[in-house]
């Protein structure tokens, strides 16, 4: 949805603010330390939870925009994005871990999600999968070798409640959660966290390509966060590489 | 040692991979495509051969029609050893403008069946082996197969999918049809999903490929056996450079 001055309503950008690469944390905070590994980084707006940087990597127009905790926020992201002309999304963020040997400061990269939320059901049914863009979870893959990152490749599940997860027993159907969480574990899960499966769903629906990597919290204390920013600014670099040698057009 | 139940096979009768197309009678013409192959058992619908690919033991198994023949069949597969399994198989395409020379190399499944909710909720994703699929592309790309990669739509009605004016829920079939087509799925089958919930669960791997019906014909059936027994090679040949 466009406002007067063409912006899109709520990321309040319009074509040629943003590269076709775009990395979506979810904290608004974290897009400046993120742009800080581009080159010649430029602020370009803020709009509610929308904190949009530009620059370049290797020469090609990447950006970084954060959705906001949750699917409802994150959809709207990627929608409004896509209008103004960006087609590769990687999600970097934050998880829990589901499974129980995954230690602080692994990276998961996902290869799809569990619907575990509401937004996405407003796009497809639900047997619909999640599923990352295959050629983006081989760019992460690639890129954690190349930061050192130990990383494993799986599934996370998207939730629509943090205090759910981490608060069964006090929610009306804890009963329910609990069972889901071990079904999640037994599947091989990796992890938990609230945007990716709603992202994945959207791509497929708009023909575009999203992936993510997350940085799990085992039971210790989290590390810094400075190499899943790293790995996911080396992915792009990854990707951009791939595209240029396959002839596909890196600019808008 | 005792045989699975309904396979009839024990420990040592196949590989670590196994092709499974659904058709029974499918099952020897891969099976010429391996060397050495021999039949090993034949009950019900599950058919097994057996032989070898670049001297490594690769076996045949038919699933039968749909998700709880199939499901029986991954279950009991892996019980005598395997861990590799790549369905091979026809559907129907759903995007307009394919081609019937086109394969679909498949990334996920659309959970439109039963069985798979015995073992995971609906939300639980139903994904391909991540080096399955890329051993499949490498394997077309190699002969210059043309294919498209992207999600099937695994069903648990074949009349329901190809004749939905009959049936008693026709506009839900209809609409959803719809929505597959809208979100990009490229065809639609009977067994993927369910392999791909249950191989999650094991901690096997498990992909698919599959032949498209489109202009009122199949032309890549050769191609796909050509191309899903590329793909095994393609998988020996990264598990024995240790990339899994």
């Amino acid at each position: 949805m466009e406002t007067a001055d063409g912006k899109q309503y709520h990321v309040n950008l319009k074509r040629g603010d943003v590269g076709k690469y775009v990395l979506l944390p979810g904290d608004p905070g974290r897009c400046e330390a993120i742009a800080a590994l581009f080159d010649n980084p430029v602020h370009v707006t803020q709009n509610r939870e929308y904190n949009t940087y530009t620059g370049t990597l290797d020469g090609v127009k990447v950006s970084v925009t954060s959705t906001g905790i949750g699917c409802p926020s994150a959809a709207i992201a990627i929608e409004e994005l896509v209008l103004v002309g960006a087609d590769t999304f990687i999600r970097v963020g934050t998880s829990g871990h589901i499974q129980k040997d995954i230690k602080s400061g692994e990276l998961a990269i996902i290869n799809a999600a569990i619907r575990d939320e509401g937004t996405s059901l407003h796009y497809m049914p639900i047997e619909f999968p999640a599923i990352a863009d295959i050629d983006l979870v081989l760019a992460l893959q690639r890129a954690a070798k190349k930061t050192g990152a130990k990383y494993r490749t799986g599934i996370t599940q998207s939730k629509d409640s943090f205090y759910g997860q981490h608060e069964p027993e006090r929610m009306g159907v804890g009963p329910d959660l609990l069972n889901r969480w071990k079904a999640w574990e037994i599947g091989g899960a990796l992890c938990s966290e609230m945007e990716a499966s709603a992202l994945f769903v959207i791509a497929s629906m708009l023909r575009v390509r999203a992936g993510g990597v997350m940085m799990v919290h085992g039971v210790d204390p989290m590390p810094p966060l400075d190499i899943l920013l790293q790995t996911s600014v080396q992915a792009l670099r990854e990707i951009i590489a791939e595209d240029k040698a396959n002839g596909r057009a890196v600019e808008l | 040692m005792t045989k699975q139940h309904h396979i009839q096979l024990e420990a040592g009768d196949v590989g670590r991979y196994v092709l499974m197309p659904g058709d029974p009678g499918r099952v020897e013409v891969i099976a010429r495509h391996l060397d050495n192959a021999k039949h090993i058992a034949t009950n019900r619908e599950y058919v097994t051969y057996t032989g070898f690919l670049d001297g490594v033991k690769v076996s045949v198994t038919s699933t039968g029609i749909g998700c709880p023949s199939a499901a029986i069949a991954l279950e009991e597969l892996v019980r005598v050893g395997a861990d590799t399994f790549i369905r091979v198989g026809t559907s129907g395409a759903i995007q307009p403008g394919t081609k019937s020379d086109e394969l679909a190399i498949i990334t996920g499944a659309i959970r439109d069946e039963g069985t798979s909710l015995h073992y995971m909720p609906a939300e639980f994703p139903a994904v391909a082996n991540l080096e399955i699929v890329q051993a499949l592309r490498r394997a077309a790309a190699a002969s210059k197969t043309p294919f498209r990669l992207g999600i099937t739509q695994s069903k648990d009605s074949f009349y329901g999918e190809v004749e939905p004016e009959r049936s008693g829920v026709p506009d839900r079939l209809l609409k959803r049809w719809k929505a597959w087509e809208i979100g990009g799925a490229i065809c639609s089958e009977m067994e993927s999903s369910t392999l791909f919930v249950v191989a999650s669960i094991l901690g096997v791997r498990a992909g698919g490929i599959m032949v498209m019906w489109a202009d009122g014909d199949f032309k890549g059936l050769d191609s796909l056996i050509e191309t899903a027994i590329g793909g095994v090679r393609e998988l020996i040949k990264g598990d024995n450079n240790g990339d899994s």
